[in-house]
């Protein structure tokens, strides 16, 4: 039986008489589907030489993990390598493109910018605060831009969530969205909070205190 | 002279229902934001007869990210970090011209060690830049080899900038007042090591690459631009020398010490895709040679001359300050008004001006012709939009 009694010896079950019945096909589609995910050509800036310029090259070789076919098309690809940051403009594109790619599809987030906005957070009028508002994300990669070798921790983790995932009972239920490469005890949910609060106390005016803060001239306002 | 000023929706408006030929049907045709050889998210609308590219229309604004205005609300140490994300190829560059417009402003002179290092990191990462553009030019032309050829190389030069700086893109090295840290002990043995390394690698490129067939047959007589053409658009970097003006502020008003070392600029003659090619690949044998003269005589002294905190002002008034970076001149335009924060700080970038050069360029030719043209280019479209 070659590779399939070799990698995947729980999904094959002996049966009397000495053939062998596969019995959870979902292992075996999963299996295939984690080794063989085609990354859309989609950088927007800075991270896109490292995530797939440099992943692509000769020393981080991006074959070895089976994800080396990049494809131009969305309708080819099934893994959504976000690299680099994503501003409203360019927003409404990238639901496109999501939407175009075919079924099962995977996002993994790279980099501060897609992530959560980056070093553009604050004060910014395009920048979009997280691609996650847009299409859903399945791996984050943090770094600014992450080194390759992180977004191969991010593939692998990818590749495990997909191992785990989705099942052909219940198409479209996920694992929960995971960071790659973070200290145990550290969830998205805390980033996330900590994130918005920071935002609410860098974009929330008290307006008695700033008008407290003005110097009105004394006698021309005060009603008397 | 004429200007012609019309928005996109007129010129779709007027094409359409016209046709150029009896045989043929004009057509608008979009191009991006997501392309394969746009190199990111540029969007050209594309006016076509048949195969023949009549206008060419660049939109912008996929990744405007705001960089000057968020530059307002930061004091101008902060500043200098965000130009790594602009043109990322030439970060140390882009962090060079604003800690040379703030060091002009504020009055500070830093010593000869600085500016040696300074020097010989911006010819490595001009090198670099070009490794990497020579790689994707090979690629958008159909050829997968030079891509992996050109990413080999860059990761040897990546490892000895890496050891000094820490970083593999956004380096963040260059400080007004100085620099992040001083150079590894092993710097310079590593960077001869690599310039023996990559010498013979040149002649392989051009084994490779430059003597081929197909690339002369795509390049040569490919996106002619006139010297008169390319000076009016404000092209600069290997696009104008390119087209046969001999400018380049490394000469003409040096800054850093290249005055102290001997090097070659070398022109095109034609202005066509070719000459922009060999430019570039010619510019990288002057910038090994411009490292191998500096290497041997970095003077001693400290990598920082003057701590500067966050609440430095500068005197006010307006300070313009320009450099060479690998595509061209960057020029950055600071306006004070005495607080610790700038008043408005512009960017004057390279590829924003080389970018309106494609239409001139490439109007009337085939749309094939249009990749290897964009590709000669070597456009980065976050350093357009900012």
């Amino acid at each position: 039986m070659g590779i399939v009694t070799d990698k995947l010896p729980g999904a094959l079950e002996k049966v009397p008489g000495g053939n062998v019945l596969v019995t959870r096909f979902d292992e075996i589609i999963n299996w295939a589907r984690a080794n063989s995910l085609w990354p859309l050509t989609f950088g927007t800036s800075c991270c896109a030489i490292e995530m797939l310029m440099a992943t692509g090259g000769p020393r981080h070789d991006m074959a070895r993990f089976g994800a080396e076919v990049a494809r131009p098309s969305p309708r080819q690809a099934d893994l959504l390598i976000l690299a680099g940051t994503i501003v409203k403009r360019m927003a409404p594109r990238l639901r496109t493109l999501y939407e175009q790619m075919a079924e099962p599809r995977y996002v993994i987030a790279t980099g501060a910018c897609t992530i959560s906005g980056g070093p553009f957070i604050y004060h910014s009028y395009t920048t979009v605060r997280g691609a996650d508002e847009i299409i859903p994300v399945d791996v984050y990669v943090p770094g600014c831009p992450p080194r390759p070798e992180q977004l191969f921790h991010g593939l692998l983790t990818l590749q495990k969530m997909i191992k785990e995932g989705e099942t052909i009972r219940e198409p479209g239920v996920r694992r929960k969205p995971v960071i790659s490469a973070l200290p145990e005890g550290v969830t998205l949910e805390d980033i996330q909070g900590e994130m918005k609060e920071l935002l609410v106390k860098e974009n929330v005016v008290d307006v008695h205190q700033a008008v407290d803060k003005l110097k009105w001239p004394s006698g021309t306002n005060d009603g008397s | 002279m004429t200007v012609e000023v019309s928005s996109l929706k007129e010129l779709v408006e007027q094409a359409s229902g016209t046709s150029g030929s009896p045989d043929t049907q004009e057509y608008f045709v979009n191009m991006g934001p997501q392309h394969p050889s746009t190199h990111g998210v540029l969007r050209l609308v594309l006016k076509l007869d048949g195969e023949r590219v009549l206008r060419c229309i660049p939109v912008l604004g996929y990744i405007h990210r705001s960089i000057e205005k968020i530059s307002e609300h930061m004091n101008y140490m902060n500043c200098v970090h965000l130009t790594d994300r602009m043109d990322y190829l030439s970060s140390i560059m882009n962090n060079w011209a604003v800690a040379k417009a703030v060091e002009e402003a504020a009055g500070i002179e830093v010593n000869d060690r600085i500016q040696y290092i300074r020097t010989i990191f911006a010819e490595l990462e001009r090198i670099q830049s070009h490794q990497l553009w020579w790689g994707v030019l090979g690629m958008d032309l159909g050829a997968f080899t030079p891509f992996l050829y050109g990413i080999r190389d860059r990761e040897v030069l990546n490892d000895v900038m890496e050891e000094t700086i820490g970083a593999r893109l956004t380096m963040n090295y260059v400080l007004p007042g100085g620099l992040m840290a001083d150079i590894h002990p092993n710097f310079v043995n590593r960077v001869k090591e690599f310039i023996k390394y990559f010498r013979p690698k040149l002649d392989e490129y051009d084994d490779l690459l430059t003597g081929n067939v197909i690339i002369q047959e795509r390049l040569r007589n490919v996106g002619v631009l006139s010297a008169q053409t390319a000076v009016q658009y404000g092209a600069t970097g290997p696009v104008l020398r390119g087209s046969g003006v001999a400018f380049d502020l490394r000469k003409d008003h040096p800054y850093g010490v290249y005055d102290q070392a001997d090097f070659e600029v070398p022109v095109g003659t034609v202005g066509d895709s070719w000459d922009r090619y060999w430019v570039r690949v010619e510019e990288m044998r002057q910038s090994l040679r411009i490292v191998e003269q500096l290497l041997d005589n970095i003077p001693p002294g400290d990598y920082l001359v003057k701590k500067l905190n966050s609440k430095i002002k500068l005197p006010e008034g307006r300070y313009y300050s320009q450099l060479e970076t690998a595509r061209g001149i960057l020029g950055v335009f600071i306006t004070s008004d005495k607080k610790d924060e700038p008043y408005r700080l512009h960017y004057r970038s390279p590829n924003f001006n080389n970018l309106w050069c494609l239409e001139p360029m490439i109007k009337g030719d085939y749309i094939a012709s249009l990749i290897g043209a964009m590709s000669s280019l070597d456009l980065v479209i976050p350093d357009i939009d900012r």
